[in-house]
């Protein structure tokens, strides 16, 4: 792994240079809009969406963007004919991702600190946040596996949006009440890194049994995901040297 | 440096080998050039060789050790120049060069071979502000930031006025006096006859010839000079094989006895012989 911290480097200057990382930011300072526009002092019960919607969209959509320009412009093949491994290739995508999580936490807790009510353990949140960020970049590899253009990225993104994230958050908000329906959420990683984010609330109603499902779900589903990404590589960059 | 033994190759999805049994050794300090049409092996061939293809059939060995046993420290010896920009375009050429050599455990000089290519005054200027000429020597540029023993080319004076041209072929010249190997792979039979010391011609997933670019033409040409000379006003030319001209009398009495115009041996040209040997046009398909 010699070669992480210039990868890692590299990932995070090129995500400030392609402003990738600034839309991130916006996305942060939207939620931090929202916080301030809501008339709620305690954000302890809502915070934990807003780095939901963080943790798990924008951790796709990132890597889903980076590898994109970097098949545009050639330089995945560069990459891959200098001494680096696709560990560590792998490692410094998810590694770059999880710090642009990390940062809207920060601003996020800041803001909620310095300017509302909020009480959450955010030692356990921060580990929850990079549980769910390493899955979901993992998602985003896939989608930049199987998409070949910007508009394919973007259906698949869209996709994901309205299968895996619109009905949890609908849950989450009380539009779906149905019990079998609600049930059947338990199926997507996404209602179980809900959970977990939301037992870090000193509000939560999450059971016990809820994050181990949580954290069990997320795990075991990174290191299945890990195995297929690692495999999908080989082909992936012979696909790209334009097979 | 390198010898490729039988090498057969199958795309996944094809049912034909695109590589169908192809031997070769490259040597030490030469360059070696891979020519052929679009579509005959050449580029699969150069991915086998720097290991992005991996399920080939046949052996390779590259310093006497198979290919297969060598990890990512392969790469720590090899230098890549696409035909293609392979930049970050919203990096400068600086930042992108500095990205990139972090990754190797050798490191040559970028602000030297920058001045070399005609591009240090240009270093701060973001890629994407780069004209395709630049572009080319940046690849070029990138290609040798680890001090490479072996160096894979493609095209690398593509798209370059003759100028610049002529700063890659002396860089690549420099290289090969400095104990470097290369293969070159491109379609400008001026740079073969210029830089290859041997070059290999690709047909059909085989290789057809391999010898010097001097001794294809003097293979593949007709052994006759053509004299040109004045003649009654006039002129006139007549063919004299080259064997046994020594003893042409013929050739003497019009050497002797008129005023020559032109006189050359029939050797073909690369061109011709690139037609003439993989039966494929000079231009790229796709």
């Amino acid at each position: 792994m010699k070669n992480l911290s210039v990868l890692l480097k590299g990932e995070v200057d090129r995500l400030r240079k392609y402003h990738i990382l600034a839309a991130s930011l916006l996305v942060a300072f939207i939620w931090i809009g929202v916080m301030q526009l809501t008339e709620i002092d305690d954000v302890t019960g809502i915070f934990p969406l807003f780095l939901f919607l963080d943790a798990t969209s924008m951790s796709m959509v990132l890597i889903g963007v980076s590898m994109f320009f970097e098949r545009e412009e050639n330089t995945l093949k560069a990459i891959f004919v200098s001494p680096v491994t696709k560990k560590e290739y792998i490692s410094a995508k998810i590694i770059g991702n999880i710090l642009s999580n990390m940062q809207t936490l920060v601003l996020l807790y800041l803001y909620a600190w310095i300017f509302k009510e909020i009480n959450i353990n955010i030692l356990t949140l921060v580990v929850y946040v990079i549980l769910i960020s390493i899955f979901h970049s993992l998602i985003g590899f896939l989608l930049a596996y199987h998409t070949k253009s910007f508009t394919e990225l973007l259906t698949g993104m869209i996709m994901f949006m309205f299968v895996l994230l619109i009905p949890v958050v609908l849950e989450e908000v009380g539009i779906i009440t149905v019990e079998w329906l609600r049930n059947v959420l338990y199926l997507l990683p996404t209602k179980a890194a809900l959970l977990l984010l939301n037992s870090t609330s000193a509000m939560s109603t999450v059971k016990t049994w809820e994050v181990a499902y949580g954290v069990g779900y997320l795990i075991l589903s990174s290191a299945v995901l890990l195995v297929f990404i690692r495999r999908g590589f080989e082909v992936f960059l012979a696909k790209e040297s334009g097979i | 440096m390198f010898k490729v033994e039988n090498l057969e190759f199958c795309y996944p999805k094809n049912k034909e080998n695109t590589i169908k049994g192809v031997d070769f050794e490259i040597e030490q300090g030469e360059i070696f050039g891979l020519l052929g049409p679009s579509g005959v092996g050449k580029s699969t061939t150069q991915k086998i060789l720097i290991k992005i293809l991996k399920d080939y059939q046949g052996d390779i060995y590259y310093k006497g050790k198979n290919l297969k046993e060598y990890g990512q420290e392969f790469y720590e010896e090899i230098g890549v120049g696409f035909e293609i920009p392979v930049h970050f375009s919203k990096l400068t050429a600086m930042e992108n060069l500095n990205f990139f050599q972090k990754l190797y455990k050798n490191q040559n000089n970028i602000e030297e071979l920058l001045k070399r290519v005609g591009l240090y005054e240009d270093r701060n200027k973001k890629v994407a502000e780069y004209s395709k000429g630049m572009k080319v020597r940046l690849n070029f540029v990138k290609a040798l930031l680890n001090h490479p023993t072996m160096l894979f080319l493609d095209e690398p004076t593509a798209g370059l006025d003759p100028k610049n041209a002529r700063i890659i072929k002396n860089l690549i010249r420099e290289y090969k006096e400095g104990g470097g190997t290369v293969i070159l792979t491109t379609h400008l039979m001026n740079d073969v006859e210029e830089l290859c010391d041997r070059v290999a011609f690709m047909a059909e997933g085989k290789i057809v010839e391999v010898d010097s670019p001097k001794n294809l033409k003097i293979q593949h040409g007709q052994r006759v000079v053509d004299v040109e000379f004045e003649y009654n006003g006039g002129s006139e030319t007549e063919a004299f094989k080259l064997d046994g001209l020594k003893e042409d009398a013929r050739f003497f009495e019009v050497v002797k006895n008129h005023r020559i115009i032109t006189m050359h041996s029939k050797e073909n040209t690369l061109d011709d012989i690139f037609i003439q040997l993989t039966g494929g046009d000079m231009y790229e398909k796709s």
